[in-house]
């Protein structure tokens, strides 16, 4: 093996270096230090942006966005686990909830795409029980503002997975044992759900909770193909005014960037700051 | 009784997705109102790899992308993981290689664009592949940290003790007593940059037809069969690891 120092820098020049370049970048553009149009120090840039009414919209869509799929997720994952959870670990649904983690995002939203749209599948299947006359009537369910077709990509992906990390949690941290503990000592089925299995459940997922909402706020493909033109998720607004030919629309677009790192950055450090890790078997 | 049922529409949803899109892949003037193809062309898949599609280069290109970044990524987040797990600063090195986790690849692909256009790596494939390195070695690292315990150190120690050199213990120990891991994140990287879009769109500047960005390419001139078939081709390899070892799929995520 190489010796330590070279692996150590290695590190730093893949993984820690590019990330901080990139951030310094952002920052310098956005403050006008850097790029084609560069004046020297402004915040002119950071003033549109901050009234402009189109990024702080698409920064509120997304985090609400991200923070919606996670509830659901917990909740579904949940509804799932704890009246199934011997079959989770084993049997069919174990090894049919392993299908959907080998889809790619991309996948996923083209399958929305197949379901959801106004002639999609479960629109002929309206039609064939009467509900519609044409792919017209069918509600929106893809390219809404309340990201309904982005919601359900999501939660086709990420419920399957959290199904068995809660059973697998479950199963290591012994809850069935502190179950019969607290009903012995007098607990309820309510508040052994409640006081027990909850918060262990809740606390050794929150690393795995925390990079799926980050993943969700800064996902790409999926609201690229389902989602609405206005709010648009912060990746996809990223890109666009990256890509448009008016080059001040450049610097609104690192500005996002930054403003997307501050938070997930943040985030990170608040979840990892105990040393703490996703969960691994 | 309904307990049975709930499981039964619980494994049908689950498989549904890919059941579809290999239906998709193959079927024939599937239009509304139809639920089911009137009829089934399985020659478009003889078409995909001779036709114009030609799907061929994009499966080299994205299985080549991904082998390469797979290997690179394992061999150093191998080597690197024992450096940080050894390391006084080690909770400060672990929330570093965290911090990429924290990036959209749309979002730091943007930021980065500038840096690989001075390189000229902008649109090439070198230059994709670094930049699905940067993810994915990180993704290595945090995944082998948890090899490097007391156990496996005491195992070091022990070939030394026996009289065994370096090179010996990393090819008659390590390596050995780490396959399955490495196997496991070889075979994780390998998805990361076989699913990858973010990055190939960005720095490959549009230039690399790999699978993911033709799926794209097929929704927006609204031909869904062939954007199946790409589909399909996608879900295959992590689909054949899945009917062999549902490990090496789990591992790492859960």
């Amino acid at each position: 093996m190489l010796p330590r120092a070279a692996l150590l820098t290695l590190f730093f020049l893949v993984v820690v270096a590019p990330v901080g370049w990139a951030l310094g970048y952002a920052v310098a553009y956005s403050v006008g230090w850097a790029g084609l149009l560069s004046r020297g120090f402004t915040l002119e840039h950071w003033h549109r942006v901050l009234t402009d009414g189109e990024v702080l919209p698409s920064m509120a869509h997304s985090l609400a966005l991200a923070a919606v799929c996670v509830v659901l997720t917990v909740i579904l994952a949940l509804c799932i686990t704890l009246p199934l959870r011997a079959s989770v670990t084993r049997g069919a649904l174990s090894d049919a909830l392993l299908f959907p983690l080998a889809l790619p995002p991309t996948v996923a939203a083209l399958f929305v795409l197949q379901m959801f749209s106004g002639a999609g599948l479960l629109s002929r299947v309206a039609f064939h029980l009467g509900l519609i006359r044409e792919p017209r009537d069918f509600p929106h369910l893809i390219f809404d503002p309340a990201g309904i077709g982005i919601l359900t990509t999501h939660l086709l992906l990420a419920v399957p997975f959290f199904c068995l990390l809660f059973a697998q949690i479950h199963r290591n941290e012994k809850l069935d044992e502190l179950t019969s503990l607290a009903k012995t000592l007098g607990a309820g089925r309510a508040a052994c759900l409640r006081r027990v299995v909850l918060p262990i459940l809740l606390r050794r997922s929150r690393a795995n909770l925390s990079l799926f909402f980050i993943g969700v706020l800064g996902s790409f493909e999926i609201p690229s193909l389902l989602g609405a033109q206005s709010p648009r998720m912060i990746s996809v607004l990223t890109r666009q005014k990256f890509a448009l030919f008016d080059l001040s629309e450049k610097s609104q677009a690192y500005i996002i960037a930054v403003l997307y790192s501050l938070l997930a950055l943040s985030l990170i450090a608040l979840t990892f700051r105990k040393k703490e890790a996703p969960h691994v078997a | 009784m309904s307990r049975k049922i709930l499981i039964a529409v619980l494994c049908a949803g689950c498989v549904f997705p890919l059941a579809y899109l290999v239906l998709l892949s193959v079927a024939g003037d599937w239009a509304f109102p139809h639920i089911l193809p009137p009829k089934l062309l399985v020659r478009r898949w003889v078409e995909i790899f001779q036709g114009p599609a030609a799907l061929g280069k994009s499966v080299l290109l994205s299985t080549g992308m991904a082998l390469a970044v797979a290997l690179l990524s394992t061999a150093c987040g191998f080597a690197i993981s024992r450096v940080i797990a050894r390391h006084r600063r080690r909770g400060l090195l672990v929330l570093l290689a965290h911090v990429p986790f924290a990036m959209s690849p749309v979002i730091l692909g943007t930021c980065l664009l500038y840096l690989f256009i001075r390189l000229e790596l902008a649109g090439t494939v070198p230059g994709v592949i670094l930049a699905q390195f940067l993810f994915a070695c990180s993704y290595s690292i945090i995944l082998f940290l948890g090899f490097w315990n007391g156990h496996t150190f005491a195992l070091e120690q022990l070939v030394y003790t026996l009289g065994g050199n370096r090179r010996q213990m990393v090819l008659r120990m390590l390596l050995p007593v780490a396959r399955p891991l490495l196997l496991t994140g070889f075979f994780q990287t390998f998805l990361f940059s076989w699913f990858d879009y973010g990055m190939t769109l960005v720095i490959g500047a549009g230039k690399l037809p790999t699978l993911t960005l033709k799926i794209f390419e097929y929704v927006a001139s609204a031909d869904f069969y062939l954007a199946g078939a790409c589909a399909t081709l996608l879900i295959l390899p992590p689909l054949a690891v899945l009917l062999i070892n549902r490990r090496l799929l789990l591992a790492g995520r859960i």
